[in-house]
């Protein structure tokens, strides 16, 4: 199978300004081949000539062209068709059913984008109720059992001559520093406050938890209107964001202070999470940044929306997730 | 009806055929067209992958409809062929839903069946919309 380049952005753009170089414009331009491959097509009919249409159209979304950029072509050559006076009936069904055949590839790409996003949605899904199940193991199972651990060592240390108790005291309060980490854990991980309550109580028992834990203080602010709810996949992803984004700012960037704030338009939700560490230079993150950067990214590319980071050395960072609300 | 796949004008004809017998069966222009793409794909797979291929096409029914089915099976170096695993140097394709994953949304059915040495053989129906 022959593979030539047939489409390209640069290209078609080289094309409209200079008005091109004949023969290599000729070749390299997908309306040519398109106008071509048509032409085959009304002469003869032939199921080789819409092979050839669909190896065309395949082949230059390969290369990246849009469905709408195809049609703009097949538009072209039906004003051409008209401009040499070829408007029979006959001729206008032919070149319907070419375009349709060489709109196959993107039919099936389409189908296979919305699995995608099927897929994608549903593994989310069973993620989150992956965490759920984790933190409600860590919350019930795991606590009771220290809790019991907890007793049997007071038992024994109430037993132990006087000058032996004080190191089980000492195990005793690791002890209850170990049942707090781990309520606190369990309890961020997946915060039943998220789901009886919304996103803005969740923010808010996240950053006293995170307050707490490290000594820094969390800022949480919601404009009017942040105390209705929102779809769960968008509360989930947004809470998600502004822990993976708070771990950050605490872990890598030494922040002192880090504000968190929410904004919900009728149309928009967006969040806001700023610190005043250490900042760096956009252009290369850091790749201990790097991964956690990349999952917020997925969370926000799969709800269709967009991310900003603003940072520069030494003046802090302030990442801002938009989140458009529709159907 | 059967077709040998070896070049890229066997191709062409187990397309015509396929679109002939969809429209005989009833299909409409744009689902006969998706069947054409089905065979398409398949044949392109075995024309760059396999050394010989064959293409064989027939009407189905069960109780209450109509379909038609595409059975592509190639000989040796399959999709399945143990020296042609993805690490071997399959192209990790664009992502773009095209080839076998693509043969798979167009139809109703899909099945692959691999029998290492041997090849592979995949089915696949397309149901007449009631």
């Amino acid at each position: 199978m022959s593979v030539t380049v047939l489409w390209s952005k640069a290209a078609s753009r080289a094309l409209s300004t200079a008005g091109g170089n004949s023969e290599q414009a000729k070749n390299a331009t997908l309306a040519e081949r398109y106008w071509e491959i048509l032409q085959a097509y009304l002469a003869d009919g032939s199921e080789a000539s819409l092979s050839r249409g669909y190896e065309l159209a395949r082949q230059a979304m390969v290369e990246g062209c849009g469905v709408l950029e195809l049609a703009e072509i097949h538009d072209a050559s039906l004003r051409r068709l008209r401009a040499e006076s070829r408007t029979e009936e006959r001729l206008l069904r032919a070149t319907s059913a070419f375009f349709a055949e060489c709109l196959s590839p993107f039919e099936m790409s389409h189908r296979g984008a919305q699995e995608g996003a099927r897929a994608l949605r549903h593994l989310n899904e069973v993620l989150e109720s992956e965490l759920k199940r984790i933190a409600h193991v860590l919350h019930d199972q795991a606590s009771q059992l220290l809790a019991s651990v907890h007793i049997a060592v007071v038992d024994v240390a109430n037993e132990v001559p006087p000058q032996a108790r004080t190191r089980f005291e000492k195990v005793e309060q690791l002890l209850a520093q170990v049942e707090a980490e781990l309520r606190n854990l369990s309890h961020e991980w997946r915060p039943t406050v998220l789901d009886n309550l919304g996103l803005l109580p969740a923010l808010e028992f996240l950053a006293q938890n995170v307050a707490k834990r490290t000594g820094i203080p969390v800022i949480v602010t919601g404009e009017a209107g942040t105390d209705v709810r929102l779809p769960g996949t968008v509360e989930t992803a947004l809470y998600r964001i502004v822990q993976e984004a708070l771990n950050n700012a605490i872990k890598h960037a030494a922040a002192r202070s880090v504000w968190i704030e929410l904004q919900y338009l009728p149309y928009l939700v967006t969040c806001s999470v700023r610190d005043d560490g250490r900042g760096f230079d956009a252009g290369r993150e850091p790749k201990a940044l790097g991964l956690g950067l990349t999952g917020i990214r997925e969370r926000v590319n799969a709800l269709g929306g967009s991310l900003r980071l603003v940072t520069t050395p030494l003046n802090g960072t302030t990442l801002q997730a938009s989140i458009p609300l529709g159907d | 009806m059967q077709v040998t796949v070896l070049s890229d004008d066997d191709l062409v004809t187990a397309r015509r055929e396929g679109r002939l017998m969809a429209g005989q069966l009833g299909f409409s222009a744009s689902e006969a067209t998706l069947v054409a793409t089905a065979i398409a794909e398949l044949a392109r797979n075995m024309v760059v992958h396999a050394r010989h291929g064959e293409i064989r096409l027939g009407a189905v029914n069960d109780s209450r409809r109509r379909g038609i089915t595409i059975v592509a099976r190639d000989q040796g170096v399959g999709i399945c062929g143990a020296k042609r695993a993805p690490q071997a140097g399959y192209p990790a394709g664009a992502g773009l839903g095209l080839g076998l994953p693509g043969v798979k949304r167009l139809m109703d059915e899909f099945d692959i069946a691999c029998e290492t040495g041997r090849g592979t053989t995949i089915t696949a129906t397309k149901w007449r919309p009631q």
